[in-house]
């Protein structure tokens, strides 16, 4: 390209030549000359014939290139890598000062010639852009790099483009259901239950072990010493009472559980045939409403620092204690059988065996299907 | 269709409000040293209550099951919830309203009679069936079946029209 234009800025040196040692270039000669110009340069160029709507566009381009060079003069940066194509452009810069001043008579007479020459010079040339930016700018064109970047959590973060069209065909070609269901999320959540309850069950047997062995020691052989166990174990009672309360509701629920008690023929025959879940959830039960009808001892042996008369009558000790502790006794019991009997099968879990039932069978969707009105 | 992160968050709200209750169960009666305190305590044990009956409706209604007007086939598997719920409701309304009403004043007071104890191991009780049938029923909100046309569902449509 570069060569097509000097030696049509060549041409045009000429022209301007021929036209400076006359002086007082005639009319008739300028439009021959503007012609033969025109026609050498059109018929390497443009062969088409001229048709108004591209000499619109080339006006354009043309008022672009001289608006860029006469800036080229003023940038400082300007193109440093084409000398020599720099150097052209200058003379052809002074030509056209000098052609200007005959454009200025000519365009009197031959604005349409005008017109043509101007499609002369810039004619040809695809974009001047690339040889005359302004600023300097790589000259390469544009290459696609293998980066998108996605906006993610109000961050744009980079990724490679195979990648990007690899998960998307990997979207498009895997099953549209979640690998994660409500379904596991259910089960997670009973499982981990599970493991809460049997780690309650064991904690609940020794602490009440260990709670009724402490009332025992301080009490006394034969109770005899039922005011040295008032004294020792009303900071604990209350406590003692709200924590066994906890364990034995995690230890029922997770009882209850094992049975699927809300399933109440499948409750029923485990109670039947006396199926250890079954057997433990009930002893859970009967520990559960005998440690809570105590609540009103337990809260009055918690009172008994600051006990009067009418709470602590003289010497009825022995007549409210005894009940306690026997209760208290028949709880440890209860609650050591209960975990002995769960420990036997610790798999047992009825409730889970009706959650893996909860899968949707495929249905062969026909004409008839009701549509969800949501 | 439920999505598994919707039901997560909802189950884990569900949790920790039925954790909140045990716990105000469990320990409100060691937390009397000002009636405040304990009063503060039961108003959110009730409102908790009532959000945790009001969101398994809310999972209710979001059913298929639901929406195309098989209720009795809802109210047929969590008909026990529902009364536990409103039962337990009841019973600790009545309960922390009497309890309080006798420690208003004070608040180291020995205030057991057999009536409340009584109503302190029915409400007790009861707190125990609720908790029970509550995570049940929440964990059986997370079966797929009841959000879309099933085979099952079908079925169980074809015994209820029977």
């Amino acid at each position: 390209m570069p060569t097509v234009k000097s030696k049509k800025k060549k041409l045009k040196k000429e022209v301007s030549v021929g036209e400076e040692q006359g002086e007082v270039a005639l009319d008739m000669e300028m439009e021959e000359m503007t012609n033969k110009s025109q026609s050498d340069s059109r018929e390497p160029l443009t062969p088409e014939p001229l048709d108004p709507a591209p000499q619109k566009k080339k006006k354009k381009k043309r008022a672009a290139t001289i608006d860029q060079e006469v800036d080229h003069a003023d940038t400082p940066n300007g193109n440093t890598t084409e000398p020599t194509i720099d150097g052209e452009e200058t003379s052809v810069a002074v030509t056209r000062k000098t052609k200007k001043k005959k454009k200025a008579k000519a365009t009197e007479h031959y604005s349409n010639d005008l017109g043509a020459e101007e499609d002369d010079i810039v004619a040809g040339s695809q974009s001047p852009i690339p040889q005359h930016s302004l600023f300097s700018a790589p000259h390469g064109q544009s290459q696609p790099v293998g980066k998108v970047f996605v906006e993610r959590n109000r961050r744009f973060q980079a990724e490679r483009v195979d990648h990007l069209r690899h998960s998307e065909m990997m979207d498009d070609y895997m099953d549209p259901r979640p690998l994660w269901t409500t379904r596991d999320v259910a089960m997670k959540v009973h499982s981990s239950f599970r493991v809460i309850g049997l780690f309650s069950h064991g904690f609940l047997a020794g602490y009440a072990v260990w709670n009724i062995i402490v009332v025992y020691v301080l009490a006394g052989e034969q109770m005899t010493t039922l005011p040295n166990l008032l004294n020792q174990y009303h900071p604990l009672a209350y406590p003692a009472q709200s924590l066994l309360y906890l364990l034995l509701a995690i230890s029922t629920v997770s009882a209850f559980d094992r049975v699927n008690l809300a399933k109440a023929s499948m409750a029923l025959r485990g109670f039947l045939t006396l199926d250890p879940a079954a057997l433990a959830s009930f002893l859970y039960f009967i520990a559960l409403i005998l440690s809570l009808s105590q609540q009103m001892t337990s809260d009055r042996i918690n009172l008994y620092p600051t006990a009067n008369e009418t709470l602590w009558p003289p010497g009825s000790e022995q007549q409210i204690l005894r009940p306690w502790i026997v209760v208290n006794l028949v709880v440890a019991l209860l609650v050591g059988m209960a975990w002995a009997v769960v420990s036997t099968r610790p798999d047992i879990d009825y409730t889970e065996e009706f959650l893996m039932t909860m899968e949707v069978e495929s249905y062969p969707r026909g004409e008839e299907n009701v549509d969800n009105p949501a | 269709m439920l999505q598994s992160g919707n039901y997560s968050l909802v189950l884990l709200i569900q949790l920790i409000l039925l954790a909140y209750d045990l716990f105000v169960n469990s320990f409100s009666e060691l937390l009397r040293a000002a009636p405040v305190i304990q009063l503060v305590l039961f108003i959110i044990q009730d409102i908790a209550i009532l959000f945790n009956l009001i969101i398994i409706l809310l999972m209710m209604f979001n059913t298929y099951v639901f929406q195309v007007g098989l209720l009795s086939l809802l109210l047929e598997r969590f008909r026990a919830l529902l009364i536990f719920s409103t039962l337990y409701l009841t019973l600790s309304i009545c309960l922390h309203s009497w309890v309080m009403n006798l420690r208003w004043l004070d608040s180291g007071r020995f205030v057991w009679t057999d009536g409340l104890q009584t109503l302190f191991v029915f409400q007790r009780t009861v707190a125990v069936g609720y908790y029970y049938l509550y995570k049940r029923t929440a964990e059986y909100m997370g079966d797929p079946r009841l959000y879309e046309d099933s085979l099952w569902l079908r079925e169980a449509f074809a015994r209820a029209r029977q």
